[in-house]
């Protein structure tokens, strides 16, 4: 982690440097992407622009999968759009650490707010008043430190990308490398299930998934997600009332 | 799908994205998250992502399929002990694609 940067490059590069060892991870990722992509007949362009428009990994290799799988825009478009809906809760997170920063600033840093660089900055905000790295003027420069854990993850995904287009166009069919896609869903879930009620809602999100399978355009996922998150708000009201029933 | 519908869909999922970004420091960097939203959007991602894989693993054409006399479904549980044992991604997906590849190899 970064010692006392106090200049905004010296935070910036903190921020670069405590960023690196997540692009370990985030490599893979992007090379799957490009070669799942390409495996499912988008245009190598089209699938690199959306790693600069879209820029978040799970909703596009959603969408590569879905594309594959045969599924309408409304559908794949809803999904994603559910699936990234958790941004919400990381700009929720970071308002008040960024919200006297200049519009610029802000809509910077949203476009670069990704679950790695949101992991990284919030540490960074976290750690204690007396490490905050301000200079003797009292200026507060962790944007800067922001910007460098998202610049570098930025980086890393569109460079992983275009290795995975690059790569995946010389790969044989027979290799099955689309397989890594639903590989990579079975590894996130794994480590997203925790708690009960987020059990409930894989669980109802599954077997919805099968149930709804013979829907147009691949609308029984959202169907699917929706029931999903009904049964894990559910759960998680009876289990909290349970809760407090017990503690009486 | 043709190439302006794919991107006309990967422009409007990129603004919605950008907007749950921006929406909280942005447009509302004054006010506190929901709580029902809140709970919402913790059950979004294994919700999300159990759909997905029962999806990928059993549904071909509309149709639910349990092939169990093809290599994947058989891949997929080899993955599954290794995420439930090691909760490491790499490891997961080497396990899957390994058994994959030894399964084509071997049996099917």
């Amino acid at each position: 982690m970064a010692g006392k940067a106090t200049s905004a490059g010296g935070e910036f590069l903190a921020g670069c440097r405590d960023e690196a060892p997540l692009l370990l991870g985030v490599i893979p990722f992007g090379m799957i992407y490009g070669i799942a992509a390409l495996a499912a007949g988008v245009p190598a362009w089209i699938a690199q622009l959306a790693s600069a428009v879209v820029f978040a990994g799970a909703a596009q290799l959603v969408i590569v999968q879905m594309l594959a799988a045969g599924a309408g825009a409304l559908p794949i478009a809803l999904t994603s759009g559910l699936l990234n809906l958790r941004h919400v809760l990381y700009s929720a997170s970071m308002a008040e650490y960024v919200r006297h920063l200049p519009r610029r600033w802000r809509l910077l840093l949203a476009y670069l707010l990704t679950d790695e660089a949101y992991a990284v900055a919030v540490l960074r905000y976290q750690r204690h008043a007396a490490d905050t790295a301000q200079p003797d003027d009292g200026a507060d420069l962790r944007h800067w430190y922001f910007f460098g854990a998202g610049f570098t993850l930025w980086a890393g995904w569109q460079l992983s990308t275009a290795a995975g287009l690059l790569f995946g166009a010389t790969i044989p069919a027979e290799w099955e490398l689309d397989f890594a896609v639903p590989l990579t869903f079975i590894a996130l879930l794994t480590l997203l299930l925790r708690e009960r009620a987020g059990r409930a809602a894989a669980l109802v999100a599954g077997l919805g998934a099968l149930a709804f399978a013979d829907l147009p355009y691949k609308l029984g996922l959202v169907a699917a997600i929706l029931l999903g998150l009904l049964a894990g708000v559910w759960t998680g009201h009876r289990l909290e009332r349970v809760e407090r029933r017990s503690a009486v | 799908m043709s190439t302006p519908a794919l991107l006309a869909l990967l422009v409007v999922v990129g603004i919605l994205t950008f907007l749950y970004r921006y929406a909280m420091i942005g447009f509302f960097a004054r006010h506190e998250l929901p709580g029902w939203l809140h709970a919402l959007c913790r059950h979004i991602a294994p919700a999300s992502f159990a759909a997905l894989t029962a999806s990928a693993l059993f549904v071909h054409g509309g149709d639910v399929q349990f092939a169990f006399d093809t290599p994947r479904p058989w891949a997929a549980l080899a993955a599954v002990i290794v995420a439930w044992r090691t909760r490491n991604v790499l490891a997961t997906i080497a396990a899957g694609m390994a058994t994959l590849y030894l399964l084509k190899f071997l049996i099917f």
